[in-house]
């Protein structure tokens, strides 16, 4: 089965123009999932780049539902919005009735697990009452019996974040914890989070991973050579997908 | 019988009721402290701290090793002190003690210098309060043939002066910190020449250290890494539990960062053995009845990744306490969520308490034992007492960290009280 690309990007970023370009070259280069960050107030588990990356689109822009609305014309895949639960959980359901009216279509936060355990299945709820899916956030952090658990609520897939943070190598043993995973859901695995390099996603999808996640990759390649690069690095990663077909 | 050595670690984290909080930089940081571990910590341990596998292999030098070095550790039925404490429950205990360094900690030090020597570093190095740590890294780097250094909280620099010959004679160097070798030790000096330092100042001296040198940090406690080292003792005694058709239904440890405690209960956690875990305190330091939980520094100078953890925060300067080993202001995050979620009790008790259980201790069983053992005694024999109020027979386990042989001063000290 084709393993699925799922391309995360700052919403906004680096600008506009080039943000709304690579959403469109993005999905022409086969893109199968994209992941809209929208910028929370502290990006707790995220690294320099991205968090970077946040400071950079809040500065210039006020209104990121209308950018979200705008990315909607440029692809039909679908969207998930990431970003933090803290700080927007008392306003929630007003969050996800404006993002999916923008035309989101599914809803991604990472701290849901770790910082709300005890009501977190409140919450996913109340996502899947909006009509959103909610794509759960796991780590090597998470127990076992857990991510089990989680992971027949989690739609369109299972997220598994590989390491502590974005964008930060730290050495983990990627197949190991990837067929870990694996040997403990039955749904659609997505490997992200820290994922460095080729090697790093040859060897998730040799462990059995879905797909994969990338983003802090294409932050990187936008600041080295603009659109072109990020673009380049989306293709790259889709090729590597393809061998694994 | 070597036969007890387990052959793999545990780690506890699968297992948890809720998700670990994973390490974090501050919201105001501009560099990734996540990153900067890469270039302090062994390769190999630092992947070991991410792990989520259950059980890790230990490499085969490394079993040689824990054998040399001590392993197994008897695991004893304390007979004359039930007696004394004319007690139905039974006591066993676990004897660290054992061990040629005098403590537990050489079952983390030996894997991490190992790991360390693995990548060619020449030198690792630590920090130490009681002294235990730096024994047993300062043994574990001779074991390794490469050299050591040792920052030593200056209290106990100056209490144990026999600590500081055993680690020179293992061939490490040395410090009092805070020290002049460091900036962040001279910082502190300038603010408070007669500082008596903390395990906090010394790691972030220890850090500093190893950053500026290209050197490699050995972790003493709190990281999960050395919990996941510490199952050794655990995993061993439910051998010899099982060995003597056994099964301990309380489990006691004493608990500075968390690592003797966590090392030797996790594996019982873990398999359902037991139904009472106890982690010990020190009243002097309220790091259970007065901690917050929440993300703060490992280290006083702030530049390891911030942990999810009960703590009296980075700055807290511990009173300076004998028991050195607990002079700590955090506590390990697995262990921090096993006390929030109550499956690990909490006691605290008092230098004067801890010196009593100690001295019946060492007169029933002719072991003395290390001041932050003897927290571990002390609750035991409430249990004990407790058992004997309740006319209940509970099987008691507890871990004896280490021996007191170096701590004579301490005793010649609560003597003369």
């Amino acid at each position: 089965m084709k393993k699925l690309l799922v391309s995360y990007m700052t919403l906004g970023y680096p600008n506009e123009a080039d943000y709304l370009n690579f959403i469109k070259g993005a999905d022409e280069l086969g893109t199968d999932v994209f992941e809209l960050g929208y910028p929370p107030d502290f990006a707790k588990y995220d690294g320099p780049l991205i968090r970077k990356s946040y400071s950079k689109v809040k500065s210039a822009y006020k209104n990121f539902s209308e950018l979200l609305s705008k990315s909607r014309n440029f692809t039909k895949k679908k969207i998930i919005v990431l970003t933090y639960l803290e700080g927007i959980q008392n306003n929630l359901d007003e969050f996800l009735k404006n993002i999916k009216s923008y035309g989101a279509d599914g809803v991604l936060f990472p701290d849901l697990l770790v910082d709300f355990p005890e009501s977190y299945s409140g919450y996913i709820k109340q996502i899947s009452e909006r009509k959103l899916e909610p794509v759960i956030f796991v780590s090597p952090f998470v127990p076992d019996r857990l991510i089990s658990e989680v992971s027949a609520l989690s739609r369109p897939f299972l997220y598994y974040g590989i390491r502590p943070t974005t964008g930060i190598v730290t050495p983990v043993g990627v197949g190991t914890l990837v067929k870990r995973v694996k040997n403990l859901i039955d749904n659609k695995l997505i490997v992200g989070f820290g994922l460095k390099g080729d090697d790093d996603i040859r060897e998730s999808l040799s462990a059995g991973a879905d797909g994969v996640a990338v983003g802090t990759a294409y932050i990187e390649a936008f600041e080295g050579a603009g659109l072109k690069g990020a673009l380049d690095a989306v293709k790259k990663v889709r090729n590597i997908l393809d061998e694994f077909e | 019988m070597i036969e007890f050595i387990p052959r793999y670690w545990y780690n506890i984290v699968p297992d948890l009721l809720r998700p670990l909080p994973p390490p974090r930089d501050p919201e105001d940081s501009n560099f990734s402290r996540i990153e900067l571990l890469n270039s302090i910590i062994p390769k190999e341990v630092l992947r070991q701290q991410f792990t989520a596998e259950r059980y890790v292999k230990i490499p085969d030098n490394v079993m040689e090793l824990y054998s040399l070095a001590g392993r197994p550790t008897p695991l004893m039925r304390a007979k004359n002190f039930e007696e004394a404490l004319d007690t139905p429950a039974k006591i066993y205990f676990k004897y660290e003690g054992a061990t040629h360094s005098g403590s537990h900690k050489i079952n983390t030090a030996i894997p991490q210098a190992y790991f360390a020597k693995e990548e060619g570093v020449e030198r690792v190095v630590t920090e130490t309060g009681a002294g235990q740590w730096g024994t047993a890294v300062a043994l574990a780097a001779s074991l390794m043939k490469i050299r050591s250094t040792v920052f030593m909280v200056r209290v106990s620099y100056e209490q144990k002066p026999g600590r500081r010959t055993m680690m020179n004679l293992y061939g490490a160097e040395v410090y009092p910190s805070p020290s002049e070798i460091t900036e962040y030790g001279r910082k502190e000096l300038r603010k408070n020449p007669s500082n008596p330092g903390s395990l906090g100042i010394a790691m972030s001296e220890a850090i500093e250290h190893v950053i500026n040198n290209g050197y490699r940090y050995l972790v003493g406690s709190v990281m999960e890494v050395v919990l996941l080292h510490q199952s050794v003792i655990g995993l061993e005694a439910i051998n010899q539990f099982d060995y003597i058709g056994e099964t301990p239904d309380v489990l006691i440890g004493c608990v500075g960062g968390g690592s003797n405690f966590a090392g030797f209960s996790y594996p019982f956690i873990g398999s359902k053995r037991g139904s009472r875990y106890i982690a010990v305190g020190s009243s002097e330091i309220k790091k259970f009845s007065k901690g917050v939980y929440e993300y703060d520094f490992p280290d006083s100078a702030g530049l390891l990744p911030m942990l999810k953890m009960i703590t009296l925060g980075k700055d807290y300067v511990p009173p300076p306490i004998y028991s050195g080993g607990l002079r700590y202001h955090g506590l390990a995050p697995t262990l921090s969520l096993l006390v929030r979620d109550k499956t690990v009790e909490w006691m605290e008790f008092s230098e004067t308490e801890i010196y009593e259980a100690a001295k019946l201790f060492a007169r029933t069983q002719g072991i003395v034992p290390a001041p932050e053992s003897a927290h571990a005694i002390m609750a035991a024999i409430k249990v004990a007492q407790e058992a004997r109020e309740k006319k209940e027979r509970p099987v008691i386990a507890f871990n004896l960290s280490g021996h007191g042989l170096l701590d004579l001063s301490y005793y010649q000290k609560m003597e003369a009280k």
